[in-house]
């Protein structure tokens, strides 16, 4: 390296090393969905003789017709929607109510709950899955769609993503309306709620994408397959037929269908999901 | 609401917005993880409640078993902790510099379609790890798409899923240093935990390989968008004060960069950690601990301990257990990692080799 | 404070949840049975006999197929809401019984003496008869008759002992081809220990006997094999399962249950091979059985009625149309000439009832056991006396819980 990276053909043999290094990666990060598209077009043979060609020959339909009619998988996708909708709604809600309070309302012990909002975010979630079912037992809710739906429908990190999007609002907008009269959750609703836009749609977007792609949660909660959400559904279908070169157009094809929804609200709100990753780092 | 005061109905409607969460998270997270510990505690055997009397209560032996005696319970327990270091070792160092390596080259000023790199390194990240596991398998089949590649290369791939052999194993024998079928004495006769030293010593399997490569593969994207917020926050006078320095690309990521991530880096590591003894998802729906355990991390082990064997006490040992290690290895490693002045005696011994070098 | 007080009043709220007798019902009933299903075959041969005795009966059931039973029972166990009625394998069996999960009904069946006697056993925990065997399958060796004839050997070739069983895989082996395909788990290595006069428990399934000279001498036979290139185990031949490299005529000799027979006619039609009983072994023939019970559980509200449809599921006729469906052997002594009229090539694996065992029978059994598979897989390199030792010590750990 000599330092000199203005001049001429050094810097353009480097950029073109540097764009050559950034279509590699590209590649290595995007090839296996492309592999796993074109397998769920693929018949059996051809997906275990050609496993890497990006073109299915013949083209088949088979193994959606088999995820539609021979799996659980409709059943899942509407286990998965109603679970996700629930979710997202009540973390929007009940997150931004949360940290709207613990970011302006002083309220006795407030301290004490935004320590305990931070303990939380510190536990990590897999240590919890035996906790979580013997509670879920206890309630008399294993086995329930509650238990899908109601250990989720807050979580800490969303709190505070809030908390700290409210810490950083004027107070005069919300200072203005109360001087009109309006009490604490008009002024929330009506005023603090709209000016918070980004920050929820941020929470939406982050919501739908962790509820939809839930799968510990749904292994400790319910075990009946009447209440298989998708990613259950098709650990189920995987699970215990390792290393078999087994009915993969299938499999690839339900996981791609599992994968649409999010790989859509990714390309669209992709700048929101970025900001999600910056928020999340801010948590430190 | 409204006339008595101001302060008093904002106390209230601070409780009653706080409500609903404290609730959720109270009932659902806290008081959980009292009724673990007190599972953790006894022999309870999964037959009706744990907490109805005769359920026995066997005060620690749940886990002190873990560590004291001999026995499979400790086996596989000092395995799976054996097969996750290992796991740690070798996910974390590789997704940061990976996430780091991709954030420095996309944050070129002169790149184009940056937006479009950006997101694709990113997109696997947003998936849902049951789904890219099913793709993984099929890669790292048999007669899948990475030994396909392999064999363009003239390269005979492993039975990637089906191979327990450890990669230290492995490269000892590969390089005629040890025989993996007949080890060293010193190393097979002794140990610690009951596991000798060469078990210990085995590195990942082929396996767990592919699930380290997974693991990277999903979270690189995550962390590079880490770094890349930190290093908007880099004031391009200090890059241009060292490019009139005349210091190399090197010398100024040595020198100027680097010291700029330090807080990004330290929060990559640190999530890195958390996230890298967490694996549940990948090996429930890839592996089930298998070959030959060597898959099998403590998150699993006391899913399985509970569920699959009916000790709920020694399921829910494993996982406080699981608890204190990743507490202890983010203190160590925020310890590791702290801010030292110039005359810390470390740093000074780094400086000297950098500089003998 | 809030958060406390939920805390401190929710344990209290679920104080009514747990043991007790349950209180039974009489009149229809709606039954869960969870099976684990060995594919569409079963799940269908299976639903449909219950539905025919549900509408006969004037009850409902609903026949619910497991992704994975052990869990699925497990979690629902723990949930004090199991099904009525599950498939208990036979491996797991004690493990059940010993946490009170299943109701001890089978020694009150009217058919329970018309069982096998081995079956019985399989699903007998500290002396009580707990659930009715469903079917069973045996181990049995397989021979390619044309791999067979190409190392110049004829049906009198076939090996009926040890020593034969060497000598014609020496044979075998001298025209270049494998001569034994074996699944490297103690499910095909334990029929050795029988053959020697061995087995991993005592009798009363008490004490560990894993590391008697017996066993020992089984697995140096074994690893003699395995050594010499007699014997191989799947993956040395790239093959996922035995019935896999014997499909693929990679060797002309394997030992596989029943369900080799489906499997060979579904995926390589046309192989011509040949079924015999197991060599013997020092001590005499030995075998190794597999076989499902139907378990009721204990806290069944309909426990009579479950009787009730597992006694319809069991009887010689029912059986032997779930023999035709999906390939397995009554359970029942008393449907035995008439599976064998149906079914006469079976005659070796019906044979090898009078002398084989289930699985050890113990609770704490299943990680102690795939423990040692993950040990028989390197016993060509292992040394059989340490492999047996871990194997004492882990039982003996295991019968102390």
């Amino acid at each position: 390296m000599t330092g000199r990276e203005r001049h001429g053909t050094g810097a353009r043999l480097r950029r073109m090393l540097a764009y050559a290094v950034l279509i590699l990666f590209a590649l290595v990060f995007l090839y296996p969905f492309v592999i796993q598209t074109a397998t769920a077009f693929k018949t059996e043979p051809d997906a275990a003789a050609h496993p890497l060609s990006p073109i299915p020959d013949p083209v088949t339909t088979e193994a959606f017709a088999q995820v539609f009619g021979g799996t659980g998988f409709p059943l899942w996708v509407v286990n998965s929607l109603a679970v996700t909708l629930l979710i997202t709604a009540g973390r929007v809600f009940l997150d931004s109510l949360a940290g709207y309070a613990l970011a302006r309302l002083p309220f006795r012990g407030r301290g004490a709950i935004t320590a305990m909002v931070l303990a939380v975010m510190a536990v990590p979630g897999v240590v919890l899955l035996i906790p979580k079912f013997l509670v879920l037992n206890q309630l008399g809710l294993y086995d329930t769609y509650t238990a899908l739906v109601l250990p989720l429908i807050v979580d800490a990190a969303g709190v505070f993503i809030m908390r700290q999007f409210f810490l950083s609002v004027p107070p005069s907008l919300e200072e203005a309306a109360r001087m009109d009269g309006a009490g604490v959750f008009r002024t929330y609703w009506s005023v603090i709620l709209p000016m918070a836009r980004p920050a929820l749609i941020t929470l939406t977007i982050l919501s739908f994408q962790s509820s939809w792609n839930e799968f510990p949660h749904t292994v400790v909660a319910v075990q009946d397959p009447a209440l298989y959400t998708l990613p259950r559904g098709i650990a189920n279908l995987v699970a215990g037929s390792l290393g078999a070169g087994t009915q993969y157009p299938l499999k690839l094809a339900a996981a791609l269908l599992a994968t649409i929804p999010v790989a859509i609200i990714f390309i669209v709100f992709q700048r929101y999901f970025v900001r999600g990753a910056a928020e999340g780092a801010s948590k430190e | 609401m409204g006339r008595g005061g101001v302060r008093r109905p904002e106390a209230v409607a601070g409780w009653l917005f706080v409500a609903p969460m404290v609730a959720v998270l109270g009932v659902f997270l806290l008081l959980p993880i009292g009724m673990a510990l007190w599972v953790s505690l006894t022999g309870w055997n999964g037959q009706g409640s744990p907490f109805q009397p005769g359920v026995p209560f066997v005060g620690a032996r749940n886990y002190t078993q873990l560590f004291l005696q001999e026995g499979l319970t400790r086996d596989h327990f000092m395995i799976s902790i054996r097969n996750n270091l290992y796991y740690v070792a070798a996910a974390v160092p590789a997704q940061t510099v990976l996430a780091l390596g991709l954030a420095l080259v996309v944050d070129r000023r002169w790149l184009r379609g940056r937006t479009f790199f950006r997101s694709a390194y990113y997109f696997p990240s947003v998936t849902s790890s049951v789904a890219i596991s099913v793709v993984f398998l099929f890669l790292f089949a048999n007669s899948g798409a990475v030994n396909a590649l392999l064999a363009y290369l003239g390269i005979d791939g492993p039975q990637w899923f089906a191979d327990p052999r450890g990669l230290i194993h492995l490269a000892l024998g590969g390089l005629g240093l040890a025989d993996p079928d007949a080890p060293p004495a010193a190393l097979a006769d002794h140990g610690l935990f009951g596991l000798s030293w060469w078990e210990w010593l085995a590195g990942p399997s082929v396996a767990m390989t592919t699930i380290i490569m997974l693991v990277v593969w999903t979270t690189a994207g995550t962390f590079m968008l880490i770094f890349l917020a930190a290093l908007q926050d880099v004031p391009p006078q200090l890059r241009e004060a060292a490019l009139v320095d005349g210091a190399n690309a090197w010398q100024r990521l040595r020198h100027v960069t680097l010291p700029m991530l330090r807080p990004a880096l330290f929060l990559v590591v640190t999530l890195g950690l958390i996230g890298t003894w967490q694996v549940f998802d990948q090996i429930y729906v890839m592996s089930q601990g298998a070959p030959a355990n060597t898959t099998l991390t403590p998150a699993y082990l006391s899913y399985r301990t509970a569920f699959g064997d009916f000790e709920y006490g020694t399921g829910a040992a494993i996982s406080f257990v699981l608890f204190l290690i990743i507490v202890a290895s983010t203190l160590l490693q925020r310890w590791l990692m702290r801010e030292r002045d110039g005359s810390a005696p470390r740093r000074r011994w780094w400086q000297r080799m950098r500089r003998t070098s | 404070m809030l958060a406390a007080a939920l805390v401190l009043a929710l344990p209290a709220c679920g104080e009514g949840f747990g043991g007790g007798p349950v209180p039974q019902q009489t009149g229809p009933a709606a039954l869960r049975v969870l099976i684990s299903s060995s594919g569409e075959a079963e799940t269908r041969a299976v639903t449909a006999a219950a539905q025919q005795w549900a509408a006969a009966e004037g009850h409902t059931v609903t026949v619910i197929p497991a992704q994975d039973i052990a869990q699925q029972l497990g979690q629902a166990l723990a949930g004090s809401d199991p099904p009525d009625v599950f498939y208990v394998d036979a491996a797991r069996f004690a493990d059940y019984a010993a946490v009170g999960a299943l109701e001890p009904y089978a020694e009150r069946l009217p058919a329970a003496g018309d069982f096998y006697p081995a079956l019985r056993q399989a699903f007998t925990y500290q002396n009580r008869f707990y659930c009715a065997p469903k079917d069973f399958a045996t181990l049995a060796l397989q021979v390619n008759g044309r791999l067979w004839a190409r190392a110049g050997l004829g049906a009198a070739d076939v090996p009926r002992d040890w020593a034969g069983l060497r000598t014609a895989a020496s044979r075998v082996k001298a025209v270049g081809i494998v001569p034994l395909v074996l699944d490297s788990s103690f499910d095909r290595v334990g029929a050795f220990m029988l053959q020697a006069g061995g087995w991993p428990v005592s009798d009363d399934g008490t004490r560990a006997t894993a590391d008697s000279p017996q066993n020992r001498q089984a697995l140096e036979y074994v690893q003699g094999l395995l050594r010499d290139g007699l014997a191989r185990y799947p993956q040395q031949v790239d093959t996922g399962w035995a019935g896999e490299a014997f499909g693929r005529g990679m060797t002309a000799m394997t030992i596989e249950g029943n369900w080799i027979r489906g499997a060979l006619a579904a995926d390589y039609p046309g192989l011509a091979y040949t079924v015999h009983e197991l060599p013997a072994g020092p001590a005499g023939p030995g075998t190794l059985s597999f076989t499902t019970c139907w378990g009721i559980s204990a806290r069944s509200r309909f426990k009579a009625q479950a009787v009730g449809f597992v006694e319809a599921m069991t009887t010689a006729d029912a059986q032997l149309a779930f023999a035709r469906a999906y390939g397995v052997m009554p359970s029942l002594v008393s449907a035995r000439q008439a599976y064998l009229r149906e079914f006469p090539a079976d005659e070796p694996f019906l044979a090898g009832a009078d002398y084989a065992r289930g699985p050890v029978n113990a609770p704490h059994m299943d990680r102690v056991m795939s423990d040692f598979d993950s040990q028989l897989a390197r016993l060509a390199v292992a040394d059989p006396a340490v492999m047996l030792r871990r194997l004492q010590r882990n039982i003996t750990a295991a019968l102390e819980r």
